[in-house]
């Protein structure tokens, strides 16, 4: 397994890093491009979670990106110096037009696992896992790698 | 996220560039459409070819555009939707809400 991790300011025009760094492990992969680009997206969501409502974009704190590359999977963790939220509990709102409150439901959609919870050095966690298809199965399967 | 507006057959076309994410750019979106409102151009097309992603924060930017152009008696429809991009739209339902177009003249005839 190979391991990458970044550690990004507190501010949200580095949410395109984490994107950036899959899609480079993608062209490595060869993997689809459909199963990296929801990732991606969920990876962003985690993130924009991570700086908004765990660090209250403090300038002060920044959060940690760790990936880890597998042959058919990649996870990413990211960890915010917050107190945490009650993901689990979470249920997105019926209402079609909110403006806000998507993001669980954008992760937990393109990821095979999202997990939450603590590290062990105390910062709060979402771990999310792809399983990634190879590009040629994913070009069979219109679905393309889909969850 | 950079804006430009153009207009064609009486139709605002927001050229949208870079990554929608909320934050200031929320205020600079709805500020456009403010004005475009005072001037009584109520009907828009938001072409996101040039964007490269959109989260949920960019979601609630064009949702609150939607709405908003909806109550003036106009409407935003988008334009050049990448795959990436539709998708999110898809599993967060909003494909229902927004009509989609993929050829530019296609979506200004839709308001004639």
């Amino acid at each position: 397994m190979n391991r990458i991790s970044l550690s990004l300011p507190t501010d949200l025009q580095f949410l395109g890093v984490p994107d950036a760094v899959l899609l480079e492990i993608g062209g490595d992969m060869e993997c689809c491009t459909r199963g990296l680009e929801d990732l991606g997206s969920a990876v962003i969501e985690a993130c924009t979670n991570a700086m908004e409502h765990g660090n209250a974009l403090s300038d002060q704190k920044t959060i940690e990106v760790i990936f880890e590359i597998e042959e058919e999977s990649v996870t990413v963790t990211v960890l915010d110096e917050g107190p945490g939220f009650d993901f689990e509990g979470w249920r997105p709102s019926e209402d079609l037009m909110r403006q806000r409150g998507r993001g669980i439901l954008i992760m937990r959609e393109f990821c095979d696992t999202v997990l939450f919870g603590r590290h062990p050095d105390g910062r709060f966690m979402i771990r999310l896992t792809k399983l990634m298809k190879p590009a040629a199965e994913s070009a069979e399967d219109p679905a393309g790698g889909d969850s | 996220m950079k804006i430009k507006e153009r207009r064609r057959d009486g139709v605002v076309i927001l050229d949208m560039s870079g990554k929608l994410m909320g934050g200031p750019d929320a205020e600079a979106f709805a500020e456009i459409l403010k004005t475009l409102i005072h001037e009584g151009s109520h009907n828009v097309v938001v072409n996101l070819e040039r964007v490269n992603w959109v989260n949920s924060t960019g979601l609630g930017i064009l949702i609150s555009g939607y709405s908003t152009l909806r109550k003036s008696g106009g409407e935003l429809k988008l334009l050049k939707v990448s795959e990436r991009i539709e998708n999110i739209f898809v599993v967060s339902k909003l494909h229902t809400v927004f009509h989609s177009f993929q050829e530019e003249e296609e979506a200004v005839r839709s308001f004639i």
